[in-house]
């Protein structure tokens, strides 16, 4: 009851933050009314898949502070779990998505309680070494179609169809992750506030101390790193269900678990409200970039170049991201 | 039985040997002191009795259990806690959230944990700072907010460490109200690391003084203070044998 209650409540946010949202999420629910093209929309869907992702990697890599670069693994295994049961045997989304959870968790667990042994810089070369070994092992196993990939095809599956989340036009996608969007949020905002919640900020800004405070460091880490895991691997299946078409190369690249990292450090790291701005600011970049630049001009791989430049310019003037500079306009503000 | 039971304890890094042989006891309600030049193993004992650190040998009693082997967080769970010494608060939490991370080791939910948090602030006098960062205060508040933060996971025994190091003397006497606060109100036992000798001497039922990491002597703050070896210890041996002490 408390959980529900701690949910909704957003009230130690300022008035000014409560009324962006509101606005935001307003706009994002009217966007498909009003005339757009079929490329905002895609962009549309993407901005709220990376939020997704960003919003799950925030609560480990930003609340905990560990930097955790193979969440593309995790996309993987929803994604994967969600087009094999469907095509080998007609489990639609609804029910593969909750066991491609369970299936990411029960992994996150097992390569989780080494990894946390390590810290700093040696766990975040860890995850991507885990995450690019799955991929590796995804590219050679004929059951899943190596590195060919899996197709749904509309044939097979004819939209719209709700349960296997076959649907023909984006608008029906839309809807069903903007409602995972929302409730996205709600628990991240119960999150931020729970006891595990805090164990991790403590353990972020000091392990002795949070040791000595009586939080099993090790067992706090593992438990946030699962509760990523579930946020990555829902939206894995889902991704699945929207592209109907997936291969080891684009669902668990190494570019993936940097995207998603980098939304949540872009927008800020540890706040709420980080990983959608982030995704806000990135996803349509990349996007039109690689449209305009990419396509029109020929300038490929220009959207790598804009990760570098951002990584190195959140590293050197704003750890914290765009949140932090709102944050410390406002301290200064204040005092 | 008494409360805390230190029985040779021995803690090596490598070569060095950093708690040598130490035992002794604190009774329950006690305010024992623990004093020593720079590097006698002050800090590493406190480790040592919390768990940060494995000991080499011996053995540690607490409350009638044997917690040689638990691990730190267990070690709290059973109601010892302690502070830092250079305990510089990075992170983005608040003095409420702070104190909110040590209730959260009892509380399961966060109203119980704010509610206990509150109460402690009051009970500390500074819940006008709840709403600081930690960051943000100078170190006198900093030093209250961490005991206030040890507080919250509802300790028996609290370990203080070094918790006047670079105040002023009016702040000394702040904290010194607050240690005593601590123990006579709250009536959690409290072991503290102390330099400041005009606090430790006037607030200790009892010190303990370790050199070189070996227990050197131990008894009320007025034998203490008349000790040669004490003397020695931190004077040096040059200023013992002028004076004609040892």
């Amino acid at each position: 009851m408390e959980a529900i209650k701690n949910a909704l409540d957003f009230s130690d946010f300022p008035r000014v933050d409560l009324m962006v949202a509101g606005a935001v999420s307003i706009a994002l629910v009217v966007f498909p009314i009003f005339p757009h093209s079929s490329f905002a929309m895609s962009t549309m869907i993407q901005f709220l898949m990376f939020s997704l992702y960003g919003m799950g990697w925030n609560t480990i890599g930003g609340y905990g502070g560990q930097v955790d670069l193979g969440k593309a693994q995790y996309v993987g295994i929803g994604a994967y779990t969600t087009a094999v049961m469907l095509i080998r045997w007609d489990i639609p989304f609804w029910f593969s998505m909750p066991i491609g959870v369970c299936l990411s968790v029960g992994w996150s667990f097992i390569i989780g309680y080494p990894l946390f042994r390590l810290k700093g810089h040696y766990f975040a070369i860890a995850t991507i070494a885990t995450s690019l070994v799955l991929k590796d092992i995804f590219e050679v196993w004929g059951f899943v179609g190596a590195a060919r990939g899996l197709e749904i095809s509309p044939i097979e599956f004819p939209p719209p169809d709700f349960m296997r989340l076959i649907f023909r036009e984006d608008i029906y996608y839309f809807y069903v992750i903007l409602v995972f969007f929302f409730i996205g949020i709600l628990y991240i905002n119960w999150f931020r506030k729970s006891r595990l919640g805090f164990q991790l900020r403590s353990i972020k800004d000091n392990e002795d101390v949070a040791r000595s405070l009586g939080i099993n460091v090790h067992w706090a880490k593992i438990k946030t790193y699962a509760i990523a895991t579930a946020f990555v691997s829902m939206v894995g299946s889902f991704h699945a269900c929207y592209v109907r078409s997936i291969e080891p190369e684009d669902t668990m690249s190494l570019d993936i678990s940097i995207m998603i990292a980098l939304m949540a450090m872009l927008g800020g790291a540890g706040s709420l409200w980080g990983p959608i701005i982030g995704a806000g600011i990135l996803i349509p970049l990349k996007s039109y970039l690689k449209d305009w630049l990419g396509a029109q001009a020929g300038l490929v791989g220009i959207d790598l170049i804009l990760y570098a430049i951002i990584i190195m310019l959140i590293s050197a003037f704003e750890p914290r991201g765009v949140w932090g500079i709102v944050e410390k306009i406002r301290r200064r503000k204040r005092n | 039985m008494a409360f805390l039971e230190i029985h040779n304890l021995t803690k090596d890094f490598g070569g060095l040997r950093a708690n040598n042989n130490i035992s002794f006891t604190v009774e329950q309600d006690e305010l024992v002191g623990l004093i020593g030049p720079n590097g006698a193993g002050k800090t590493t004992l406190f480790n040592c009795i919390s768990g940060l650190h494995t000991i080499t040998s011996g053995q540690i009693i607490f409350d009638g259990e044997d917690i040689t082997a638990l691990k730190a967080h267990e070690v709290a769970q059973r109601g010892l806690a302690r502070t830092f010494q250079v305990y510089v608060a990075a992170g983005d939490l608040t003095v409420i959230e702070n104190v909110m991370v040590g209730c959260f080791m009892k509380a399961r939910s966060r109203s119980r944990a704010k509610a206990h948090a509150l109460e402690i602030l009051k009970n500390m006098a500074i819940e006008d700072l709840s709403d600081y960062l930690v960051s943000e205060l100078p170190v006198a508040a900093q030093k209250r907010v961490t005991m206030a933060t040890a507080i919250g996971s509802a300790p028996k025994l609290l370990l203080l460490d070094e918790v006047a190091a670079g105040l002023n003397p009016n702040e000394i006497e702040g904290i010194m109200a607050s240690i005593r606060h601590i123990h006579e109100q709250m009536g959690i036992t409290i072991i503290l690391i102390e330099h400041v000798m005009e606090l430790v001497m006037k607030i200790s039922h009892r010190l303990i003084v370790l050199d070189y990491g070996e227990k050197i002597a131990e008894g009320d703050p007025e034998t203490i203070s008349k000790s040669p070896l004490v003397i020695k210890a931190y004077l040096g041996e040059r200023y013992a044998k002028e004076h004609n002490l040892s």
